[in-house]
């Protein structure tokens, strides 16, 4: 690498920018004076809940913004000001030295054109390079984000690519014109936690080639944890906290970042008991109030004094190129938020009569399908999301369904709560068969299975009161009219954590947490046994996340309920369930109670998802195991093994030919693994490679 | 392709099918009595009678039908029973006709209402966007009728630009007077054009936002480039399936603007056809304006197909 003229400039900086929004809305005040510096071959952490303007801030540097925007403060890119830029010379800039990785990867790539000549456009107007010599160079791009059959991935359209593909797609247009500055936003987001773990490989790889100053967004403080050199810590639009990574997990001193660390489940090892989560009391301080002369953070601190309300506090230096923006930062301890209090484990119910059985459940997509209308060979065999499933929910248990996307997690879901009509297998609640549709299923039946989605925006009517979506229920249900369901619903809404005021708000008022709240208080409604709840906290933010799971748990405590909880994030599953079941292409691959399944012997792909889990910790060296191969088809019947086709600890042909044996854990004989491997020997690999 | 091709063939042969045993249906229901009406007011029920035989309206309904899609089959299509001349040779030089009208006004309206559209959309809330969308309002809010009355009234009464008749010798060609076309094309085009630009502006407006025109922005893309490559290819897709729905548009303004310009098209037959109560002639037409509808909708799905890759032709 060449020599910077002046070392000492730094790549990129920001002084005391500030972006306001002016929307029909009202005025948005989403980045609040705030000063950043990068360096080359520096990987900056920027964290924080959404609406703090980690994103806005990537806007800014990239000069894109749809709507009517005010700039203040400056950004300088090697010392030069934006402002002092001609518009052609910033758009050399777009692009060529300044890159971006998106979000939602999906759409961030045009559906109409092939991948190949997406970024060959880059390369030929950016850096003028001839047609052939921009595919050669497409092709040496796809190799260094290691796509398999890099000369034939340009071929494709992005809808044949898989979301891990697509993302490795974005990252070499990224890379193409060897930019000096990368902003990554929230680039793992959206991804399967295997996934997540081999693009965090690939850049973790790519950044000491690239040598580029990298902004790398996330709301993940264990993605932080394993990528960045430094942390920047953003609340209400500023930043509250820069640290070195280490010193920032060992030490973190502003209270906003105690926070967010107490409150990811599983942010310390994995075999800890689990506890209740220290969650920040409050919802972000809202973008639309201006600046005051005050601490943002004072409304939710739980140090705060009364000098917080006067005068906003500057940065304190804490050592070592460590700063906070808290006058008592030297007060910030990790107990700041209550402790993280163990919860008292359920007793095991092993002998208890379950409430909830399923057994051989299946579900199947799609009927076959004739190659030529009615006559002629079957061309497509149905999708085989769930192939006979086995599992028992028993009363007062929470079962955690886990497994990537497209495992069949939500099937079963959707087949327990009849959303969807099983194709074979019997349900029964409480020793009754459960008819597989649930316009046929009793009203009692109804009443006892509840269900929470994930995305709670839309699942409530955006046109209806939060009143109507819990009444609703409870005229179903209890049946109750008028002013005693006028009560109970204003009670619901207390259980919950909210005021009854709330009862007369729309749901596009409430933040994500206090519609999943609502979605809560209604599924309760019908007094329920079990609430089937879908990926309830996965479109929320980590404290909100946190606040929830909290919820959850308490509600089972006081209302005796089951939960069937399914999620992608196994921190999240270990964290509520006190039996795990783990999915993966319709099959059941291991089940058992949690802290079985989370010691070893564990099934190859349960070791891949832990192994896949980022530790809010720098100081974790993370174990590698990840999967190869694409994703097997589910139309076809599985001869042998259905992991087989990506399983690390694959043993020979006869895990292709063979059907698995169920195989006990003697330990623990309620724990199911479906692996040639003998479990010893599994324990053995397992506890000398990954140190569980 | 080809799979989705076929099967979709075998739609439209149904169709086709189903909607052949409805005008049929619909038109032997119909009042009136061609016999009478060849025969004028004065003939007695005995010739009446005797000409009824000699038609083969007096068979029963299902035979009468089997003989017609029958001969329609093999080629045949029947004699106008008003007229007493073949179908089809009546049919070629009208078709002809109005085949050069549609054919006129469709490819004067189609492009240029794209690329007015296009421009709008990316020069959203202009001076010249806005008076473009309240222009395109006007024009699909006036039925053909009145543009059509407008056009003569301003062309050819005042102006004196344009004979205000397209009538036509028998067995000439519209094509050695291309004036006589202006007029009716441009009427045809009004209300196209005004719907299908406003439909590729809302496209474009909508593909501006995508994240995949942003991604292409901040690649360090030329705008020009941007629009060309991302925003015009994704922006035209929902635009040809409206156009499809448009020629239905176009055959229902046909007959209205060849009845206004006396231009001897399939419209003007049409119209003959239900004055006369020549049914087998009226049959003949409204199968043909099916079967346009059908094939051009067809040809809609298959352009999609080629142009976007996502849709999956199953």
């Amino acid at each position: 690498m060449k020599k910077e003229p002046h070392s000492s400039t730094p790549l990129l900086e920001l002084d005391r920018l500030a972006v306001t929004f002016y929307t029909p809305q009202g005025t948005v005040h989403a980045v609040r004076e705030t000063s950043l510096k990068i360096q080359r071959g520096e990987v900056l952490g920027l964290v924080g809940e959404s609406g703090c303007g980690k994103s806005t801030i990537a806007w800014a540097i990239m000069g894109y913004f749809q709507s009517l925007v005010r700039m203040e403060g400056t950004i300088r890119f090697k010392g030069k000001p934006f402002t002092k830029m001609l518009p052609s010379e910033l758009r050399g800039l777009r692009g060529r030295r300044i890159a971006m990785v998106y979000q939602d990867v999906v759409s961030s790539l045009n559906p109409t054109m092939r991948v190949g000549p997406q970024l060959e456009e880059v390369l030929r107007e950016n850096l003028n390079m001839g047609k052939q010599q921009a595919r050669h160079r497409v092709i040496e791009l796809f190799e260094n984000v290691n796509l398999a059959e890099p000369e034939r991935v340009g071929q494709r359209y992005p809808h044949e690519l898989s979301g891990g593909m697509q993302q490795r797609v974005v990252i070499a247009m990224a890379l193409a014109c060897d930019p000096e500055l990368l902003i990554m936003d929230e680039p793992t987001t959206g991804l399967d936690v295997t996934t997540e773990a081999t693009i965090l490989d690939l850049i973790s790889e790519l950044r000491q080639r690239v040598n580029a100053g990298i902004i790398w967004i996330s709301h993940n403080l264990g993605i932080i944890a394993r990528i960045a050199d430094r942390i920047a810590v953003m609340y209400a639009g500023q930043i509250v906290e820069q640290a070195p990574v280490k010193a920032l997990f060992r030490n973190p001193s502003h209270p906003y970042t105690v926070g967010l660390l107490n409150c990811v489940p599983g942010s310390t090892a994995i075999t800890e008991a689990r506890t209740k989560l220290a969650t920040i009391p409050g919802t972000v301080y809202d973008s639309k109030q201006p600046t005051t002369d005050t601490c943002l953070f004072e409304p939710r601190c739980s140090i705060a004094q009364d000098s917080c309300k006067s005068g906003t506090p500057q940065f304190f230096d804490a050592g070592d190129h460590h700063q906070s923006r808290c006058s008592y930062w030297s007060d910030v301890r990790p107990d700041i938020w209550g402790k993280n209090e163990p919860v008292i484990e359920a007793p095991e119910q092993t002998k208890a009569k379950p409430l909830l059985t399923v057994t051989r459940l299946r579900h199947f997509y799609g009927r076959e399908q004739h190659r030529i209308p009615f006559i002629g060979p079957v061309g497509l065999a149905p999708v085989r999301a769930v192939v006979d499933a086995n599992f028992n929910v028993g009363p007062k248990q929470t079962v955690g369904i886990v497994g990537e996307s497209g495992s069949g997690k939500s099937t079963v879901a959707r087949n327990v709560v009849g959303l969807l009509s099983r194709s074979g297998g019997d349900i029964h609640l409480q020793g009754v068969l459960l008819e597989p549709r649930v316009e046929k299923r009793s009203r009692k039946h109804r009443a006892e299975l509840g269900i929470i989605f994930q995305n709670p925006a839309a699942a409530l009517n955006p046109k209806l009161h939060v009143r109507h979506a819990i009444l609703r229920s409870l005229w179903k249900f209890p049946k109750l009219r008028g002013r005693v369901a006028r009560e109970r619903a204003a009670q619901l809404l207390e259980s919950v954590g909210m005021d009854a005021s709330y009862l007369g708000r729309l749901p596009s008022e409430l933040s994500g947490g206090q519609q999943q709240r609502i979605a809560l208080a209604a599924a309760l409604a019908g007094d329920p046994q079990l609430i089937v709840a879908d990926e309830p906290v996965s479109a929320l933010d980590v404290s909100v996340q946190a606040q929830v799971l909290n919820l959850l748990r308490e509600e089972q405590r006081n209302n005796d309920i089951s939960y069937i909880f399914i999620s992608h994030d196994l921190g999240v599953v270990r964290y509520m369930a006190d039996e795990i079941i783990v999915l993966y292409a319709g099959h059941i691959a291991e089940s058992g109670p949690a802290n079985s399944i989370l010691k070893p012997p564990s099934h190859p792909y349960t070791e891949t998802l832990l192994s896949a889990i980022p530790v809010p910790d720098p100081e974790v060296t993370p174990s590698r195991i990840r999967l190869d191969g694409p994703v097997p088809s589910l139309r076809q019947i599985f001869k042998g093994c259905f992991f087989a086709g990506r399983c690390p600890r694959k043993i020979g042909p006869v895990c292709d030919g063979v059907m698995p044996p169920t195989v006990a854990n003697p330990n623990s004989p309620s724990h199911i693994i479906y692996c040639h491997i003998p479990l010893e020997q599994l324990s053995e690999i397992q506890t000398t490679s990954t140190g569980l | 392709m080809t799979r989705f091709f076929v099967r979709r063939l075998i739609l439209i042969v149904l169709t086709l099918f189903v909607v052949s045993i409805a005008i049929f249906a619909v038109t032997t229901v119909l009042p009136g009595d061609v016999a009478q009406v060849i025969l004028g007011k004065g003939a007695t029920p005995q010739d009446v009678e005797t000409l009824r035989n000699e038609l083969g309206l007096n068979r029963p309904a299902y035979s009468q039908y089997m003989g017609w899609i029958g001969g329609i089959v093999q080629g045949d299509l029947g004699d106008s029973l008003y007229l007493r001349r073949p179908i089809a040779e009546l049919l070629q030089s009208r078709l002809t006709n109005s085949l050069v009208l549609a054919v006129f006004a469709f490819f004067v309206a189609i492009p240029s209402a794209v690329l007015v559209g296009i421009w709008a959309g990316t020069h959203r809330d202009s001076r010249t966007d806005r008076v473009m969308s309240t222009m395109s309002m006007v024009a699909i809010s006036l039925p053909e009728f009145v543009t059509g009355m407008l056009l003569i009234v301003i062309l050819s009464s005042t102006l004196h630009l344009l004979p205000s008749s397209s009538m036509m010798l028998p067995g000439t060609s519209p094509l050695t007077r291309p004036q006589i076309l202006i007029m009716p094309a441009l009427t045809l085009t009004g209300v196209i054009f005004g719907y299908v630009m406003r439909m590729t502006r809302a496209n474009v407006i909508e593909v501006l936002q995508c994240n995949y025109v942003r991604t292409a922005i901040l690649k360090g893309l030329p705008m020009q480039r941007v629009i060309l490559h991302h925003v015009v290819p994704n922006a035209i897709l929902p635009t040809i399936t409206i156009v499809a729905a448009s020629i239905g548009w176009l055959l229902g303004g046909l007959i209205v603007v060849e009845v206004v310009f006396a231009y001897p098209g399939l419209g003007r037959l049409l119209l003959g056809a239900v004055e006369t109560r020549d049914v087998p002639l009226l049959q003949i037409t409204t199968l043909i304006i099916a079967a346009t509808f059908t094939f051009s909708n067809l040809a809609a799905d298959l352009l999609c197909a080629v142009l976007d890759r996502r849709v999956r032709l199953s």
